[in-house]
């Protein structure tokens, strides 16, 4: 394992009951950087994150946080990570200080509350009650108790979900503001703009898969470089494998008898002469090249919520 | 212990704020105790022993702690992810139980001095006639309705849930206590009833230790009973989330 890498997860699966939440994760996750976990609702992403943190128990594959395993090394684990959840809330009439303080009891070597208060723009709202802070400043408290503990890793979940565009835009340099403060960021989101403004690194989840992980730039050149063709054969394929073995092939599936097949900008040419020396011209055969949005969404596979543009 | 401690310390504050479970555990009771003080003149000339009336305000201030606050707040928590959160702090959620516990049983510490202390100081009540036994009597009366108070909080999935729960026991149980059929008012056939339910037995055994007497043998097995069989079930079956 090289030294930086802080989350290693490997073949991650967790089922509740018939339901598959992750079918199959591997990621692993650098120190210092963003990285993001990006994906449609119900993809797996918070699923995958409760299973760094702990909170899940997988039903096969490893996870490890500093070569630690979450569920076992509990006290070790909850000092390392902070943890800002979704739908976790604080009692009504906890005052924001009350709720930082009580939570820097909890911690061997906590961050002073009044400075992350400050840091976090929270000081004049310090002695409002939980119920009666805004949207942006909740989630902003929010942020505050995941960092009180000086973790080496913040796991931050759909943290601008519900914020309007401003309080958005502010949460994102705080991101950034705490990324370069030293600690590594396990970012959630549906948003894509979210992912491509703050992440260094981002893994595409769908359908409880990766179906992608890169930096940004990396898979904006993958989605560039890929193509994608569409035809049907005027016989059986006696063998998926004659494509799938092909190297410019990446995927072969099937929807009735039409086949699409993706891969690199080498696959036309590779498939149909392949097909021809079979005595099995393709008929109605389409390429099609994806924008770099729709690569995106092709990469995730199926309509993607909440994608702003 | 420091943990528990900061926790104690916050969820009292909480619990004060809580204006509407202030009055029911407080006021209550000592709207009880002063009204019916003044109408009755509680000098048991009605055939109604003294030791009935502090006795019935305690146990329905206790019981309202254990069957209505109490769970209304794990269940609350737990609702609304506060367990969840915590379960990802280096503190153990239990302790958060612990804190809930200490908080209550401190309550009812309070209403049982200021039931007291009004009564003799205002309304020249009796006091216990043996403090040992009485605290005896109201520990095994606390500890069994907050052990009900733990089952109900960490069963029912929200705290609507659990006010509803709370209140349907909470009303059969002050009526089979006898606080509306003191003594020999009760008619007999049910009177076994006072005798097995947490409240009538925590409420008789309050009367009990004003005359000096130990509590009788049905009532400490009848609240011992609860206790042991809701907690047993609440350990098995507690949901933190």
């Amino acid at each position: 394992m090289p030294e930086n890498d802080l989350v290693v997860v490997q073949n991650l699966r967790k089922t509740y009951g018939a339901t598959v939440a992750v079918d199959d994760v591997s990621l692993t996750v650098r120190e210092g950087e963003i990285f993001g976990i990006l994906g449609p609702n119900g993809a797996g992403k918070t699923t995958t994150v409760e299973s760094i943190a702990g909170l899940r128990s997988p039903d096969a594959g490893t996870v490890r946080v500093i070569g630690l395993d979450p569920r076992t090394r509990r006290t070790e684990i909850t000092s390392l990570i902070g943890v800002q959840l979704q739908a976790s809330e604080l009692p009504e009439k906890i005052r924001a200080r009350e709720a930082l303080e009580l939570y820097a009891s909890f911690y061997p070597s906590p961050r002073d509350p009044a400075e992350l208060l400050e840091q976090l723009g929270l000081t004049e709202v310090r002695e409002t009650q939980f119920a009666k802070l805004s949207g942006g400043q909740k989630q902003r408290l929010s942020i505050a108790l995941a960092l009180i503990g000086n973790p080496r890793v913040a796991i931050l979940d759909e943290l601008t979900t519900g914020l309007d565009p401003q309080a958005r835009r502010d949460t994102w340099e705080l991101v950034r503001q705490i990324r370069d403060a030293g600690v590594t960021i396990i970012l959630v989101t549906h948003f894509m703009e979210e992912a491509e403004y703050l992440c260094d690194r981002i893994a595409i989840i769908d359908k409880g898969r990766v179906v992608a992980l890169d930096t940004l730039a990396g898979l904006v050149d993958a989605a560039r470089s890929e193509q994608r063709i569409t035809f049907r054969l005027p016989a059986e394929l006696p063998d998926n494998a004659i494509l799938t073995s092909l190297p410019a092939v990446r995927t072969l599936t099937r929807e009735q008898d039409r086949f699409i097949a993706t891969g690199t900008d080498e696959l036309l040419v590779a498939v149909v002469t392949e097909l021809a020396g079979r005595g099995l011209a393709p008929i109605d055969l389409h390429t099609e090249h994806t924008t770099l949005d729709d690569a995106f969404l092709a990469l995730a596979g199926r309509n993607f919520e909440g994608v702003e543009r | 212990m420091s943990q528990t401690l900061a926790l104690t310390r916050i969820e009292t504050k909480l619990f004060v704020r809580e204006w509407s479970g202030l009055f029911f555990v407080f006021a209550l009771p000592l709207g009880l105790l002063t009204i019916f003080s003044l109408l009755g003149g509680n000098d048991g000339s009605d055939g109604i022993p003294v030791s009935f009336l502090p006795s019935m305000a305690i146990g329905i201030g206790i019981g309202i702690l254990g069957l209505g606050t109490l769970p209304m707040m794990l269940a609350g928590y737990r609702e609304k992810g506060v367990l969840r959160r915590l379960s990802t702090t280096p503190v153990r959620p239990v302790k958060l139980l612990i804190a809930q516990l200490l908080l209550h049983l401190a309550a009812a510490a309070l209403v049982i001095v200021l039931i007291l202390g009004v009564g003799s100081l205002f309304f020249d009540a009796a006091l216990p006639g043996s403090p040992l036994r009485f605290t005896v009597a109201a520990l095994l009366y606390c500890v069994s309705q907050l052990a009900l108070g733990l089952l109900i909080g960490g069963l029912v999935p929200t705290a609507k849930a659990a006010s509803i729960v709370g209140n349907v026991l909470l009303f059969p149980s002050m009526f089979f206590a006898g606080v509306w059929t003191p003594g020999d008012l009760m008619p007999e056939s049910i009177r076994w009833l006072r005798d097995v339910t947490p409240m009538g037995a925590g409420m008789s055994s309050l009367q009990d230790s004003w005359s000096g007497g130990w509590p009788d043998g049905v009532h400490v097995i009848a609240m011992l009973a609860v206790t042991a069989v809701s907690i047993g079930v609440a350990a098995r079956f507690f949901r933190w989330e």
